[in-house]
């Protein structure tokens, strides 16, 4: 029996267990975010496979900032190295393959995800910043950083999610 | 059942090597088999842990990267469903335990690697890759095999051990069987040749008692028979006896003188036919066949029939003429009718008829035409059982000394030497015929009987040796010959009569066959050596070497024989003496 009690402790401590954070302090709801970023692009198809780096742009405010560029150093998507951009606005954002939107408001927010709606890129909101939802939008549940996701925007965009990323959202959005 | 068993397991080493041999095979074979599955059992479970490792790799990956425990755990919890799987364990990039599953609630190794080995346990790590990076390990432990299937392959052992014991029981007990019913078969066998072997031996002594039984028959027939011969010979004797002490008498006259020799020669030839009844019987003397006219011989031997059969017996002889000749011997042929005239008489004791017919017959089974002559009398008849034995010899209805029992043998074997038939019927009360058949002659018919008769004197006078070991005969014969005007010398051996013929000069032997030392037939081969062209007559009353290998062409005269005979036998080899002497 204590056998099993240890093992739901271990379960309830989210301590180590992300690969991609340092895993000296008690990763910050921030922190485990940025780390997503760089893991959603191997879940993820794009419809005109792009060569190059793969790019994660910040449209608009950046809570992140060198925590992002720390979890993506060194990260390999599918062969391709992942590649940090800051945009002020979506109107920089055709090289982006997945982007991080969280405009000063919420409308504005919302305006921008509109202005990407229909092109192959991933959004991503986080609740934090508002109630408009990008492709993946990220909440804190239970204490844990967890994600929404819009099945049908994507496929409007003609991107293709991993079946293995639904399999861990809160909920997925399909088009019916 | 253990005494069953016990008694199969002694007669265990009995059962045939090839059905033990066979079950064995069978048992390995089946063993093999099963062996071959578990280990593709064993290698399909590892492939099988192996491919589930790596879905759960899969699976986790997503919770594994985003450090969803509760979706690692659904996930690894998930494979738990599988009840092959006992624990199942995700750990990060550093190797640090991500998330578990244990059925039996165990606690998990903290390390990747951190697990011992377990026996009858297979374990399978999976790498968890994102991108081709890897970012964790799968670890997954099964059940080398479920409990059912073991149970399942167990049990195909259970029921091929038992098959296989079964044959051999069943094949034991057939053997068992077997032998039984072949015990049982044997003891049959046993008891059969023991029932043949007793029934052998029953009839071994049933075979004894039957010659025992022979014997007797044998020794009550020739007391039947020598009783008869006894009789009638004594009979006969009387006749010859009385009346040659008449003859003796000085001063009788002529005519008394004549009757009483002709009372000796009749009763001598009647006992002469008496001795060649016998010997024909024994079927040792040889037919002497002759052309005769039957008529005329039946004619013949009306006086002789008239006086055998007495007075109280009226004989009628009915002829038909112009009946063809036969060939027979005519003395035979006047013995059976006698013979059968004589068992007539003594069938009729209060007097009868009897009638002699002769008559042409309708064609013998081999188309030969044929006359017959039947014999009937008024008499008692012959019962049907009786009937059957008439022609057996020795068969006899009449008392001890009364009769030899070999008459109607006689007529029988006269009758089929001279290839006819001779047929009995008989009615009880009524009377019995006998009816001869006899075949006609295709030679032409006889001289005229009595021709020679008269012809005694000798034609020629010669010089002969009378060889006989007997002094009475040789002295009769001497006699005989003298009257028929030969000169006689005479011998009492086949030596004496060699040293006889040495010194002197003879035209004719006439020797005797059975004597002690050198035989007649060697007598006659010596004399031939020393003087080819020497007639030799041979004579005899009976000879089994004659019998035997024949006289050589020599001529023989048969005793007894009378003064005619002998004269004739004289004239024959004195007319062709060559012929003779070969």
């Amino acid at each position: 029996m204590s056998g099993a009690r240890r093992l739901s402790l271990l379960l309830l401590a989210p301590a180590g267990l992300l690969g991609a954070v340092p895993a000296a302090a008690q990763p910050s709801d921030l922190a485990v975010k940025a780390a997503f970023l760089t893991k959603f692009g191997a879940y993820v198809t794009w419809p005109h496979a792009p060569t190059g780096p793969l790019t994660l742009c910040v449209v608009g405010s950046d809570p992140f900032g060198a925590v992002l560029d720390q979890a993506a150093r060194g990260q390999v998507v599918d062969g391709r190295p992942l590649a940090v951009r800051r945009l002020a606005g979506p109107g920089g954002a055709d090289g982006c393959q997945i982007a991080f939107v969280e405009g000063a408001s919420p409308a504005r927010t919302a305006e921008w995800l509109q202005a990407l709606r229909g092109r192959p890129i991933l959004t991503v909101t986080d609740a934090r910043a508002g109630l408009q939802r990008g492709m993946i939008f990220f909440v804190i549940d239970g204490g844990r950083v967890r994600f929404h996701i819009d099945q049908a925007s994507a496929q409007q965009s003609g991107l293709g999610l991993s079946s293995r990323l639904l399999a861990i959202a809160l909920s997925v959005r399909t088009a019916r | 059942m253990s005494g069953r068993f016990a008694r199969l397991g002694a007669r265990w080493p009995n059962v045939p090597i090839a059905g033990g041999i066979l079950a064995l095979l069978l048992l390995l074979g089946g063993i093999g088999v099963i062996a071959l599955s578990s280990r593709s059992t064993a290698e399909l479970t590892e492939q099988q842990t192996q491919v589930q490792a790596r879905i759960l790799a899969a699976t986790v990956t997503a919770a594994l990267d985003f450090g969803d425990t509760a979706a690692a755990n659904e996930a690894v919890s998930a494979f738990g469903a599988n009840p092959q799987v006992s624990d199942a364990a995700v750990y990060d990039r550093q190797g640090a335990f991500f998330a578990g599953y244990s059925r039996a609630g165990s606690p998990l190794p903290r390390r990747l690697g951190g697990h011992s080995p377990a026996s009858g346990k297979i374990d399978a790590l999976a790498p968890v890759a994102r991108g081709g990076a890897r970012i964790g390990t799968v670890w997954l432990r099964a059940d080398r095999e479920p409990v059912s299937r073991r149970v399942a392959r167990y049990s195909l052992f259970g029921v091929l051990a038992l098959t296989a014991a079964l044959v051999v029981l069943i094949l034991g007990i057939g053997q068992t069987t077997l032998r039984r019913a072949n015990r049982e078969l044997a003891a049959q066998a046993e008891d059969l040749a023991r029932a043949n072997a007793e029934l052998k031996v029953q009839i071994e002594e049933r075979g004894k008692a039957e010659e025992q039984l022979r014997q007797a028959q044998k020794m009550q027939a020739l007391g039947q028979l020598t009783g008869g011969i006894a009789h009638d010979f004594n009979n006969l004797l009387t006749v010859i006896q009385g009346s040659a002490d008449m003859l003796r008498r000085p001063g009788m006259d002529e005519a008394k003188r004549l009757r009483f020799a002709e009372a000796i020669a009749r009763t001598a030839a009647r006992a002469a036919a008496l001795t060649s009844q016998l010997l024909a019987f024994a079927r040792r003397q040889p037919l002497k066949p002759e052309v005769i006219d039957l008529n005329a011989r039946i004619e013949g031997m009306a006086e002789l029939l008239d006086r055998a059969l007495g007075e109280r017996i009226a004989i009628r002889i009915e002829l038909e003429p112009d009946l063809c000749p036969i060939e027979a011997d005519p003395a035979q042929l006047e013995a059976a009718i006698l013979n059968i005239a004589v068992n007539a008489r003594d069938a009729m004791p209060g007097g009868g008829t009897l009638a002699i017919a002769t008559a042409a017959a309708p064609p013998l089974a081999d188309g030969r035409p044929a006359v017959r002559v039947a014999v009937t009398d008024t008499g008692a008849g012959i019962d049907a059982a009786a009937l059957e034995h008439v022609f057996e010899p020795f068969f006899t209805t009449k008392s001890v000394g009364k009769g030899t029992g070999l008459g109607l043998s006689q007529v029988y074997g006269f009758a089929t030497q001279s290839g006819g038939e001779v047929h009995v019927d008989s009615h009880v009360g009524v009377g019995t015929t006998v009816t001869l058949i006899l075949p006609c002659s295709e030679r032409g018919s006889e001289a005229p009987p009595g021709a020679e008769r008269g012809a005694v004197a000798a034609r020629s006078r010669a010089r002969i040796l009378v060889v006989d070991d007997n002094e009475e005969v040789g002295f009769l014969a001497e006699t005989l010959l003298r009257e028929l005007g030969h000169g006689v010398s005479r011998a009492t051996s086949g030596a004496a009569a060699l040293a006889t013929v040495e010194r002197g000069r003879f035209d004719l032997v006439l020797t005797d066959v059975v004597m002690p030392g050198m035989s007649g037939l060697e007598l006659a081969e010596r004399l031939a050596a020393i003087r080819p062209g020497l007639p030799v007559i041979l004579s005899t009353g009976f000879s089994d070497e004659i019998a035997r290998s024949g006289t050589g062409g020599r001529s023989v005269l048969y005793k007894p024989y009378r003064l005619d005979s002998l004269a004739e036998a004289i004239d024959a080899a004195l007319s062709l003496p060559d012929e003779i002497a070969r």
